[in-house]
């Protein structure tokens, strides 16, 4: 048992690491998602079919594929069409690009659809009142279909952190990366109590990111009596 | 002070309206009558430019928008003056009952929240929901729902009000608080076009109604002339299926 808690703490300091990840991914995940979304509810059919074929190829890649494809493939793709040398960049970095790819791919679906699951009329009356597309789209339907992707945004975050643990493949030495390592230097003498360790991490976060998108969704759900009730909750 | 002219409106090969023309003076209370699939709800529509006609003429307030030609200013320019009431509310449901009312003032019109509260207060009061200013609409029977729905639609202080069955989709026993809120404003001398199938509400409001039948105005004429002494026969023909019970009565 000691022995676990020692691993947990030897282990705690690479959190920053799967942190930088996730957030980064997330955040240039967050970007591309929007465009790609918009590209699909946007009138230009060439590239709505190029964000649905993008979309479908992601789906049908697995994480770890993808990541030898980027991690081999790029510096190739660079030295060949730019002539540039991309070998010096960090694991990290390829890491960040894979799931920013990924994250794009899915996030994009879940844009997409929350946005269709606030109905036309609400978006008409809007303009009808003289606001602007641009301030209907703020005022309106984005509140709402944030609240409606909620659930598939922890989904997606959940995913990204346990599929971010495949980074170890390509030497990237986050939580996972470090429990291989110490498994690596101790020839596996503990190996059970190394990957108990990283299992307790990875549920404590798991279950704080399951709270914390539970508490939002009802921060952000409209379905209150009224709005006193809110303030007195959040109070 | 709306007037329209040759409204014409397809969707893919069917024509939808045939050539509109209508007009509006201030203070009156338009019918607008007609079965279903007339195009009652595309005229209106088409009014605030929900749906864009391809030919047509709108004139408001002397001045005129080619509804073909129309770029943003000029639909813009209607919109802040012609407000529409839908025929299922369309209140923004992340909203409370009296954001619903002050969102046109505070983003589209810019005023300060405080000023804009009173508005919405004075209006929700008005429509008799005092009671309500904080609830979302989730939380409000249709009936009240569509309360807001007017009051927002009066907080932009607008030249005339579209309404677009607004009873239809209410229960019963809901349509009478709903009208009795029409019959007020009509009363203080909103203009206002309203589509409905409220045969007693045309008659006891309107001063003016429209029949349409096919994407066409088939007739015009006062309420008593209209249901007394309608002149065309399918005017008479819609009017049987209403006019027809009281006669059994007697
Ligand atoms: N967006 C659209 N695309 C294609 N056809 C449409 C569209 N909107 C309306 N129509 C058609 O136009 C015709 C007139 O519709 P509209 O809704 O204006 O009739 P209405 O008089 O309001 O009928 P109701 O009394 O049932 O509301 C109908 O045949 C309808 O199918
Ligand atoms: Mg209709």
């Amino acid at each position: 048992m000691n022995r676990i808690i020692t691993y947990v703490i030897t282990l705690l300091p690479y959190l920053a690491v799967t942190f930088q990840y996730v957030l980064t991914s997330l955040f240039f995940g967050t970007i591309f998602g929007f465009v790609l979304a918009a590209a699909k509810l946007g009138k230009n059919k060439a590239l709505k079919r190029l964000a649905i074929g993008y979309t479908t190829v992601m789906r049908c890649t697995p994480s770890i594929v993808f990541l030898f494809l980027i991690f081999y493939g790029l510096p190739v793709l660079f030295r060949t069409t730019a002539g540039i040398n991309i070998d010096g960049l960090g694991t990290i970095t390829f890491v960040i690009i894979t799931f920013t790819l990924f994250l794009g791919a899915s996030l994009s679906e879940i844009m997409r659809s929350a946005y269709e699951s606030v109905d036309r009329g609400q978006y008409e009356a809007a303009v009808s009142i003289g606001l602007s597309s641009i301030q209907a789209f703020r005022e309106i339907i984005l509140p709402q279909a944030f609240a409606v992707s909620l659930p598939n945004m922890g989904n997606t975050i959940l995913f990204l952190l346990k599929e971010g643990a495949l980074g170890y493949i390509i030497g990237l030495i986050d939580i996972m990366g470090k429990a291989y390592l110490i498994n690596g230097n101790e020839m596996g003498a503990h190996i059970l109590e190394v990957y108990l360790a990283l299992s307790l991490i990875y549920w404590t976060l798991s279950i704080g990111i399951e709270r914390l998108f539970k508490y939002l969704e009802g921060r952000f759900s409209f379905e209150k009596e009224n709005k006193d009730t809110i303030t007195y909750r959040r109070g | 002070m709306l007037e329209l002219k040759g409204i014409h409106k397809n969707f893919g090969k069917h024509e939808i309206l045939k050539g509109i023309n209508i007009t509006v003076e201030k203070g009156d209370v338009v019918a607008i009558l007609g079965p279903s699939g007339s195009g009652k709800t595309t005229l209106l529509r088409c009014v605030n430019f929900l749906e864009r006609a391809d030919h047509g003429v709108i004139n408001l307030e002397g001045v005129e928008t080619n509804c073909k030609t129309a770029g943003k200013k000029d639909i813009l320019r209607i919109r802040k003056k012609v407000s529409f009431v839908f025929q299922n509310y369309n209140l923004f449901k992340n909203k409370t009952a009296l954001e619903n009312v002050t969102t046109g003032l505070i983003v589209a019109q810019k005023l300060p929240r405080e000023q804009a509260n009173a508005v919405g207060k004075e209006l929700l009061n008005k429509v008799g929901l005092s009671d309500k200013y904080n609830s979302y609409p989730c939380k409000l029977s249709g009936g009240q729902q569509q309360r807001v729905g007017i009051a927002r639609a009066m907080a932009t202080n607008p030249d005339i009000i579209l309404f677009d069955e607004p009873t239809s989709a209410l229960d019963p026993e809901l349509v009478g608080e709903v009208l009795d809120v029409i019959k007020k404003l009509a009363k203080e001398g909103v203009t206002m076009m309203v589509v409905t199938h409220e045969m007693g509400f045309a008659r006891d409001v309107a001063n003016k109604i429209i029949f349409m039948d096919s994407g066409s105005v088939i007739e015009t004429g006062a309420p008593r002339e209209f249901f007394r002494a309608p002149k065309e026969a399918r005017t008479r023909q819609f009017l049987k299926r209403f006019i027809d019970e009281p006669e059994y009565i007697i």
